[in-house]
């Protein structure tokens, strides 16, 4: 048999439910099944890794073959990898407020009915909601003798609405997603929401592109802190060459006072109570006061990078562990709302967002806000749409002027790899010095 | 049980306990192989298998799916259950089996699913990228064989092979980064080496861009950044539920003019593709779908279901995406249209892909996205490059008016498209 350094095998069983009501129509409510299981052997090179559905991890007869098959694939790799010793444990997952099994898919579908119906305001045409749960039982074991198990429970939803008028046709979108229980009551008002941006964008004027002072609400700046630092840090992409932030360990890349943390023991929605090679989480800081202080980790990366924490292994059920940020933010600062705005001057004021990406290899990145608002003399004053935002990682935190107080995450899902995983961001209130503003305005 | 003894037994067990019954069966088995510090870091294996039930009783439609063969009637209840709850529809029901005549190719013979030619395909690419002073920073090879197969309980029972051969590789130099791909059904369409070349020579020409003012510029949209800004806005524009629910730009403009007239766009399931099929995902016979010809709207794609509700009737467009149930999608969509305009000509701004283009509004058409790999473009060739920018606009508008389409066209995805060039367009300098 090949040489097997190392092995591990993670298994995740659940249920997926969903609910997609569109325009009053119940489209469909129901639930799946999976049983997803990834074997890893660590050869005397590099990984070798299976992929299989609906393996009894009891089995040793079982286990024993799987093993022998990776160990094959892994005698083909070439690049010689270490892992490194890292801490482990496993800490409690948060108890439920209401758990979700106890509610059948007829209320669900009801309770989701209201938020959608709430969203058809006076100048919408056309609303859509769609409710997700999931259900993971994991269980995990490993060739040095760790084992473990647990369950989690995601539930939330998302609310879409459009309005038209003469051709013209706007949204207004909103979601809210928990790991500490079901997630759809007294919702209504998110559909509301929904509902109301999307009329008041059919008035929205197209901002002009160009570089300007820019106000970003804690949602988009969320978005902000992943894209333009959280994306760069992560260790794979630091050991291949691959982020524009390797080997600054020690620099000064953002104003003083600036702290930014990814933190997978959180109980936001990237929260995880291992990660997914049986490392404990913990709090990391990625920039403290300005200066880029960790990487994010797994095992392989921190043996041959260094400088940094690992636990930051995670993987979409049937995929292998890749490095990922949980639950990512900037740390409030001292800046009251007001007064950003009023140190904004002339800008712009971005809202909610449409989502971004990175290339952290050229170091560059870019956002969508859902909306925003002309910032003129320290007041907001005419609502625009479809703007965006793109910078460049090295310089764009130096131009952070101000930190405001009024932290908040927002869920989301973020992709990497062809792989999707929970996760949450946030931020204080940002004013942003020289941003690259794109719109179609004249 | 794991075959169609396994979907037999379904069918016949729910069809006792609804009008009717389809089951959607895929197994599949891939290899790949992922390139680290520019050598061969992790080789995977995967074997998948998945069974998807749907149930139709009194007009309401019921979904289940499952990757574990042994919770088959846990699967079958789950479907039953959700039908209860679904909406009442008018509904026709499922195909009968027809005599498929036509042929189309997604499956190549000769491609084996083994690690070995995996890592031979990584030797290819990395041999392609030498060429370049680049260091690679990441890609890999991928081969996958699958067996999809869809049965319902009036008769339909088909099967098919798919292959997938598909390659990727990222280079760097300094802060000048190359990415490019190829997949296809077919592993000798596949030219690893020449892949590899094209990212590295990316990454090592695109060095010391030069900054361009904010303004109005021609652009010409390589295949893929035009196949990236239109995935996501067009193709959810042709979906007929879309058109229904009134979130499509392009609803109500069925005879119209709504693109410039040297464009046509048509889905054509029988064309060697990745997406190339006789029947769809629901078991309806494809055919060829015209949606714009010479840049007037002539239809939309429908499936059973929103065919059956609004009366239009499907036209074969149904397709699968993971355990969720099958909705309104393209097998092979060209983007396609005269050549006689050549987009190089006069001086314009190239690009070559962009970045955040999922962010664009999928309504209206409006985006604005950073730019990936961008050249001024001189008779043709690509003579400087530039360093950074956005490029702002709407699909819908731009298709209405274009210069000109090149002849570089390319299977990207499902969508095979050419270069388009694009006059008077806004980009934002830094």
């Amino acid at each position: 048999m090949a040489e097997v350094r190392y092995y591990d095998i993670r298994c995740v069983r659940g249920e997926i439910t969903l609910v997609d009501i569109d325009n009053g129509v119940i489209e469909s409510a129901g639930t799946s099944f999976f049983d997803k299981a990834v074997i890893r052997v660590l050869g005397s090179k590099g990984w070798g890794i299976l992929t299989r559905d609906h393996v009894d991890i009891d089995s040793k007869r079982e286990l024993n073959a799987l093993i022998e098959a990776a160990a094959r694939l892994a005698a083909v790799t070439q690049d010689r990898l270490d892992l490194a010793d890292a801490p482990r444990g496993v800490l409690p997952v948060p108890p439920l407020g209401e758990d979700p099994r106890d509610i059948d898919l007829e209320e669900k579908t009801r309770l989701l009915a209201g938020v959608e119906e709430a969203a058809r305001v006076a100048g919408v045409g056309n609303t859509r909601a769609r409710y997700t749960e999931g259900i993971d039982s994991v269980r995990f074991l490993d060739s040095s003798g760790n084992e473990y198990s647990y369950e989690a429970v995601r539930s939330g939803f998302s609310v879409l609405a459009i309005a038209s008028r003469n051709g013209v046709m706007q949204m207004g979108s909103e979601r809210d997603h928990i790991t500490t229980g079901f997630n759809l009551r007294n919702k209504q008002i998110l559909g509301r929401k929904a509902g109301e941006v999307a009329v008041s964008l059919l008035d929205a004027k197209l901002p002009k592109g160009g570089t300007k002072r820019a106000v970003l609400d804690p949602e988009l700046a969320g978005v902000f802190t992943h894209e333009a630092v959280g994306h760069a840090s992560e260790g794979d992409l630091v050991r291949e060459g691959a982020s524009v932030l390797g080997g600054r360990i020690g620099e000064r890349i953002g104003c003083e006072g600036l702290v930014i943390v990814d933190d997978p023991s959180l109980h936001e929605f990237g929260f995880i109570p291992v990660d997914a090679e049986g490392v404990a989480v913990q709090r990391t800081e990625i920039i403290r006061d300005g200066i880029l202080s960790s990487y994010l980790h797994n095992r392989e990366t921190l043996a041959a990078v260094g400088n940094g924490v690992p636990g930051h292994a995670r993987s979409e059920h049937g995929a292998p562990p890749i490095v990922r940020m949980s639950n990512t933010f900037i740390e409030n600062g001292d800046a009251a709302y007001d007064e950003i705005l009023s140190e904004c001057r002339d800008g712009i004021l971005l809202i909610g967002s449409r989502g971004g990406q990175v290339d952290p290899g050229r170091g560059v990145f870019q956002f969508n806000a859902e909306y925003g608002y002309l910032v003129e003399g320290g007041e907001t004053t005419d609502m625009v749409r479809d703007v965006s935002l793109s910078g460049e990682i090295l310089s764009t935190l130096h131009n952070i002027a101000l930190v405001g107080n009024d932290r908040k995450m927002s869920p989301g899902y973020c992709g990497k790899g062809g792989q999707s995983v929970p996760v949450s961001d946030g931020a204080p209130h940002l004013l942003l010095e020289n941003a690259t503003i794109g719109g179609r305005g004249g | 049980m794991k075959g169609e003894d396994l979907i037999e037994r379904v069918l016949r067990e729910g069809e006792r306990r609804a009008d009717e019954v389809e089951v959607f069966y895929a197994r599949g088995e891939s290899v790949s192989t992922e390139i680290k510090k520019g050598i061969i870091g992790t080789a995977e294996e995967s074997e998948a298998w998945s069974m998807a039930v749907r149930t139709v009783r009194d007009g309401r439609i019921g979904f289940s799916a499952t990757s574990d063969p042994d919770r088959w009637k846990e699967c079958l209840d789950a479907a039953l259950a959700s039908g209860r709850l679904a909406t009442s529809q008018q509904w026709g029901g499922f195909p009968r089996p027809a005599n498929l005549t036509s042929t189309a190719s997604s499956s190549d013979g000769d491609l084996i699913v083994a690690v070995e030619d995996a890592a031979g395909m990584v030797a290819d690419l990395l041999s392609g990228a030498a060429e370049h002073p680049v260091e690679v920073v990441g890609g890999g090879a991928n081969l996958a064989r699958s067996y999809l197969m869809v049965a319902n309980t009036s008769g339909v029972l088909y099967g098919m092979d798919r292959t997938v051969a598909a390659v990727s590789l990222e280079a760097i130099r300094e802060q000048s980064t190359g990415y490019e791909f190829d997949a296809s059904p077919f592993r000798a369409d596949i030219d690893a080496r020449s892949v590899g070349e094209q990212a590295a020579s990316l990454a090592a020409r695109s060095l010391s861009g030069r900054d361009i003012a904010t303004g109005r510029y021609d652009v010409v949209l390589s295949p893929v950044a035009a196949a990236s800004i239109l995935g996501h806005v067009l193709l959810p524009a042709l979906s007929g539920r879309n058109v229904k629910a009134g979130r499509s730009f392009l609803a109500d403009k069925i005879g119209e003019q709504v693109f410039d007239e040297s464009l046509s766009v048509y889905d054509d399931p029988f064309a060697p593709g990745l997406g190339s099929t006789v029947w769809d995902a629901e078991g309806v016979p494809t055919r060829r779908l015209v949606f714009v010809e010479q840049g007037v709207l002539g239809r939309f794609a429908y499936d059973l279901k929103t065919g059956y509700r609004y009366g239009e009737g499907s036209t074969g467009s149904a397709v699968r995406s993971g355990g969720e149930p099958p909705g309104i999608g393209v097998h092979n969509l060209f983007i396609d249209g005269p050549r006689a305009k050549e987009p190089g000509d006069e001086r314009a701004v190239w690009i070559h892909d962009v970045v955040g283009a999922h962010t664009a509004n999928p309504f209206s058409g409006d985006f604005s996205v950073e730019i990936s790999n961008p050249f001024w473009m001189e008779g043709g060739d690509l003579v400087e490059p530039i360093r950074t920018a956005m490029l702002s606009g709407n699909v819908f508008e731009m298709l209405a008016g274009i210069g000109g389409l090149g002849k570089d066209t390319r299977r990207v995805g499902r969508l095979t498209i050419p270069s388009i060039r694009l006059n008077n367009q806004q980009i934002i300098g830094k």
